[in-house]
């Protein structure tokens, strides 16, 4: 019996994130990024967001990850501040570049956040090893950055994030600068890592299919100032199949989404 | 692997070899240039006392280097996290580098006294500046994508300069301590001899100098030469091993 498997059932409904926001706005200075969203997300969700370039998105996750404070309204992260949760090490991200440290082998990037802010550790922290094997660079553990190609190296991002066992998994186009066939390999892998994890993970894509294959929800926001102009619900089965691209549901859902942003973008 | 080791040798027996011919054919005053076999001949006569003599000069390039490289990463440390402190210690440092340190070295000197004091603090202040930009250059070298994920998970202002902004300078630091050895070793020697003490290359040297003994003069030529030498295949050796994760990255983009 796999332990961290026993760890993960049992704990579940503690380490879920309910994420509430109301009314938030964020300027810098006179430029006005985001205005007035009300959102609220459901524990253990996968939401997507996708909208034009420039229009906040990364302002948006920002925020509510903790590492920028918001100029009015309110984020909530399980009843807790963003900064509180982020204090707690409640928040995972996943960021664009995998930016491993060049000096630490896989397996000590893959610690990387479980070494930093140690007092704040979880007691249920996944074991990193474990995940690297789960992600297929078990061969790889004392490889250096260098040595590992561009999909490889995403993979230790995501299991650095996920090692932390965080109810809240922030990935930010995580896999925008990866070629196709790896991308659709991304996807699948993180289909079936978040899957019976419990995380909500809020992710932030400029690709629609990537959108509708691993979302929940995907949410579709309009140029600066940036409101939200869709809120679809993706009611496809789980487990999805790498296959799930010739569905007509998962065809018809990309429409969807598709018309939404046109829309978006002219008013 | 075998040119690595031939041709540096190839170059220098080259070298010594065309100096030796030189001072034989033209017959070189003895002062001026010596012929390397007389200079190593009295060198290796006198062995022990070059022995300890480069043992002080060892001593003095050494730690002055450490105590430099050290108060470099203390002061870098928090210069890179105010730019105004930075800005305000730009001039001072670009003085203490354009500033000959031969021309403040009596006064040194005479505040400091006779012995290792004088060299220790002349090679520390000397080195300082290339080092605390060495320093600061590299710990801002951070990505901006790295740092955020420090954040990410509340990582304190002394976590990140331990386990991302030092790591992260050591390649800029290395290159830079490279430089500031031949410096360290000058400003040793050089110290040696103006501060009327007796002990390190530097001291024989200066008094050679003044008997107008060639050979003594020359063999702590090449005693310094030499200690040059290994102190560069030292670093050369610890940045290996170190580093080795950046040289393999500087390979690659080669
Ligand atoms: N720290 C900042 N200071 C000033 N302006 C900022 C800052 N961060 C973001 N902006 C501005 O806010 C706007 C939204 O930026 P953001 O990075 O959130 O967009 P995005 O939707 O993530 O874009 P992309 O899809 O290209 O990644 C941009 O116009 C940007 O210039
Ligand atoms: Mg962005």
């Amino acid at each position: 019996m796999d332990p961290t498997m026993l760890a993960a059932d049992s704990v579940h409904s503690a380490r879920m994130s309910r994420i509430e926001i109301r009314d938030l706005s964020k300027s810098f200075g006179d430029l006005a990024v985001l205005h007035q969203i009300s959102l609220e997300i459901e524990s253990g969700s996968f939401v997507s967001f996708i909208g034009p370039s420039g229009c906040g998105k990364t302002t948006l996750v920002r925020v509510i990850a903790g590492l920028q404070a918001a100029t009015a309204g309110e984020v909530r992260v399980d009843g807790d501040s963003p900064e509180e949760a982020r204090a707690h090490k409640r928040v995972a991200m996943v960021p664009q570049q995998p930016g491993l440290l060049p000096w630490r082998t896989v397996r000590a990037n893959a610690r990387l956040l479980l070494d930093i802010n140690r007092a704040a550790n979880p007691p249920d922290a996944a074991e990193p090893e474990a995940l690297l094997r789960e992600v297929g660079l078990g061969d790889f553990m004392d490889a250096y950055p260098h040595e590992l190609s561009g999909g490889m190296l995403q993979r230790v991002s995501l299991v650095r994030a996920l090692a932390l066992n965080a109810p809240l998994l922030v990935m930010d186009e995580p896999f925008a600068a990866l070629d196709e066939i790896t991308r659709a390999e991304m996807r699948a892998l993180l289909n079936g890592l978040v899957a019976g994890r419990g995380v909500t993970v809020l992710f932030v894509t400029h690709s629609i299919p990537e959108a509708v294959a691993l979302s929940d929800r995907v949410i579709v926001s309009s140029p600066r100032p940036t409101t939200i102009v869709a809120d679809l619900i993706v009611d496809l089965p789980r487990p999805r199949a790498r296959d799930i691209d010739d569905e007509a549901r998962f065809v018809d859902l990309c429409a969807q989404v598709r018309h939404a942003l046109h829309g978006a973008m002219r008013p | 692997m075998s040119r690595r080791l031939v041709a540096p040798i190839f170059g220098m027996v080259t070298l010594l070899a065309l100096w030796e011919s030189f001072v034989r054919l033209f017959d070189v005053r003895r002062f001026i240039l010596l012929a390397p076999s007389t200079a190593v001949r009295y060198l290796w006569r006198f062995r022990s006392d070059y022995l300890s003599a480069a043992w002080v000069t060892v001593q003095h390039a050494a730690i002055g280097l450490l105590l430099a490289l050290s108060v470099a990463l203390l002061i870098g440390s928090v210069l890179v996290s105010n730019r105004f402190l930075e800005t305000a210690a730009q001039p001072v440092l670009t003085l203490i580098q354009v500033v000959p340190w031969v021309a403040y070295i009596s006064s040194v000197v005479v505040w400091l006294g006779s012995g290792t004091a004088p060299a220790l603090f002349m090679v520390t202040v000397v080195c300082l500046p290339a080092f605390i930009f060495a320093a600061v250059d590299g710990m801002r070298s951070v990505e901006p994508s790295t740092l955020e994920l420090m954040a990410s998970v509340n990582a304190s202002r002394s976590e990140v300069l331990r386990r991302v902004r030092l790591p992260s300078a050591a390649p800029t630091l290395f290159t830079t301590l490279r430089f500031n050895l031949g410096l360290a070793l000058a400003v040793a020697y050089y110290t040696e001899g103006a501060n009327f003490s007796n002990k390190g290359i530097g001291a024989i040297g200066r008094r050679a100098a003044a008997d107008n003994h060639a050979d003594r003069l020359w063999a702590a030529i090449f005693a310094i030469a030499i200690v040059g030498v290994g102190g560069l295949q030292l670093l050369a050796l610890l940045e290996r091993t170190l580093l080795h994760w950046h040289a393999a990255q500087r390979t690659e983009s080669v």
